[in-house]
């Protein structure tokens, strides 16, 4: 696996730039994403999201469907794109540090 | 190669980006005569094979030349097409839903000067490049995906089974001798991309082992749920192992409910399955989309298990051969391979086309199963069952 290094911390990170474990995540991962994802300024609701992904994760083992997301954050798939230009899987669930999405993306 | 920037700001992505412009509208890479007699067509006719003639309502004819597609192909193939094109057609041309290519001129004295140039075309190794057929009842181009190729979860290939397949019936392409037309399709794995559930003749890529697990990693690239709730036999469970002296969590995998679906793989990388000999082909047959006469058919599993021989998979090009030759031979004229397979009765079908009927072709999945078995007393003798 290739290494990252942000804000003094390495991370293992695919190709893709998932990073290898939940358990690795941490606020410098956030910081390390944002300037990968194209994200200019990071904002409540960005960490609202961040934190809505994390704790389904941890009481699911999966990550939540785009409607339960946009139900919980109140947010709509329109404005989930404005906070995160490449979407709810590749920007958001990368951010919060959740496993790569599987299956016929 | 040195960088090249397309304008594109890797700082600013959003700055001038494009975005929801859908595809280019169909209508202005229509040929004129086309444009002229949309809607307003009024028969057709097939003057040989690769060559149809449709007449408009206005008197005006559009000749249409099919010619095979690889599927596959390079930028340089492309612009060979479009030089046909420019060359013949005033630049137009088009590509069909079997990705055969189709190029199209206003009169009739402009068919044989293309018909010819189209046919001295060959690739260094002798191959056609554009073969004119796959009209009529014949066999047109081979639905197929993208086996080793590309993508990651096949258990045969794509194009390299197609090949073999179309040079072995090749003469049924530029031919159209048989009772109707027969679908050919491809798929490297069953989550059938493309039509192999639905065709006369189906090659579809099969495992024969249960998946590998990579305890190590599995609970850390994936989401155990959707494993889990991935298996149609529900031979996954949630378990927890030890790895390095350590308790992680992952799966367990009952191997004897397991039937190498492969789709907990599709969802967690971590349950790997392809393997050198236990990967090969399931080959179907007997479906159809069409509503003609009968109603559209899903194709069924004829054969169980054919080795992965690569480059040129001899025993399934012969299998399919057989198939296509006894249908030829027997079925009605209209008779699609299903109409003909259902006709006639399966027993019969395999007597016919000398195909091993084994345990493997009797369903079993689910309460449906139950409707494929027989409740009737009607069939008939055959040597077929041994
Ligand atoms: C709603 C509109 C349409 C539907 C639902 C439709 C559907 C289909 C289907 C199901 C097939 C058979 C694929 C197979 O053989 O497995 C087919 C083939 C074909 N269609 Fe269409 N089609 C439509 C419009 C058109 C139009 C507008 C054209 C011509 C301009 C066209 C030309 C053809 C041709 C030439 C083939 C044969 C291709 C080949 O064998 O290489 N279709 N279509
Ligand atoms: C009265 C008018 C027409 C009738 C009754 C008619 C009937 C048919 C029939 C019976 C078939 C063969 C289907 C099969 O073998 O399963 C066919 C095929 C086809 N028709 Fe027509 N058709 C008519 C007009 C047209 C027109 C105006 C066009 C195009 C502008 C057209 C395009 C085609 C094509 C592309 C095929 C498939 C040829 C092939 O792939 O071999 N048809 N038609
Ligand atoms: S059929 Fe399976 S292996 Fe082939 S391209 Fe589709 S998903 Fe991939
Ligand atoms: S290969 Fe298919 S049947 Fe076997 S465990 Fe995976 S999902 Fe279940």
């Amino acid at each position: 696996m290739e290494t990252v290094e942000f804000g003094g911390k390495t991370f293992s990170v695919d190709e893709d730039g998932f990073i290898d474990s939940f358990d690795n995540w941490c606020p410098e991962w956030v910081q390390y994403v944002k300037s990968v994802e194209g994200i200019d300024e990071l904002n409540d609701e960005h960490s609202k999201l961040v934190d809505v992904l994390r704790d389904y994760y941890e009481k699911n083992g999966i990550a939540p469907m785009v409607r339960v997301l946009s139900k919980v954050t109140g947010f709509k798939l329109k404005h989930i794109y404005e906070l995160f230009p490449s979407g709810p899987g590749k920007g958001a669930c990368k951010m919060a540090g959740l496993p790569k999405p599987t299956g016929c993306v | 190669m040195a960088f090249i920037s397309s304008g594109y700001n890797p700082d600013k992505p959003m700055v001038n980006r494009i975005t929801d412009i859908g595809p280019k509208y169909y209508e202005e890479f229509y040929p004129p005569v086309i444009k002229k007699n949309k809607g307003k067509w009024l028969y057709h006719e097939i003057l040989e094979p690769g060559i149809c003639v449709h007449v408009a309502e206005s008197g005006d004819e559009l000749y249409v030349l099919r010619v095979g597609g690889c599927r596959i192909m390079s930028v340089s193939h492309i612009r060979e097409i479009n030089e046909i094109a420019d060359k013949h057609c005033d630049g137009y041309l088009r590509f069909t839903t079997r990705n055969n290519i189709e190029f199209m001129v206003d009169s009739k004295d402009k068919v044989e000067p293309l018909k010819n140039d189209l046919l001295s075309r060959k690739q260094p190794g002798g191959c056609y490049k554009f073969p004119l057929g796959g009209t009529g009842a014949g066999i047109t181009n081979i639905v197929h995906t993208q086996g080793w190729i590309h993508c990651h979860t096949p258990a045969t290939d794509a194009s390299g089974t197609v090949k073999a397949t179309m040079d072995v019936l090749f003469d049924q392409f530029t031919d159209m001798k048989l009772p109707a037309k027969l679908r050919v399709s491809m798929a490297c794995c069953l989550n059938m991309c493309g039509a192999v559930h639905c065709s006369d003749i189906a090659i579809l890529g099969y495992h024969r082992k249960p998946p590998m697990l990579d305890h190590e990693y599995l609970d850390k690239m994936c989401e155990i749920p959707l494993a889990v709730a991935a298996c149609p036999t529900a031979a996954i469970k949630p378990a927890k192992v030890e790895v390095n002296g350590q308790q992680v969590k992952s799966v367990s995998v009952k191997a004897e409910r397991c039937m190498f679906c492969g789709n907990c793989y599709t969802m967690c990388p971590s349950m790997p399955l392809a393997d050198t000999e236990g990967d090969g082909i399931v080959l179907m047959a007997g479906g159809k989309i069409s509503n003609r006469i009968s109603a559209p058919k899903f194709s069924k599993v004829v054969v169980a298990f054919i080795e992965n021989e690569m480059p040129r998979w001899p025993t399934m090009t012969k299998a399919i051969k057989k198939m296509v030759d006894t249908y030829a031979g027997d079925a009605n004229k209209y008779e699609r391979f299903g109409d003909w397979a259902e006709r006639i009765g399966w027993e019969k079908f395999y007597e016919k086309t000398g195909l091993e009927f084994t345990h493997h072709l009797i369903d079993d999945f689910r309460d449906p199963a139950y409707y494929t078995w027989r409740q009737t007393t009607n069939f008939k003798f055959t040597n077929a069952i041994k």
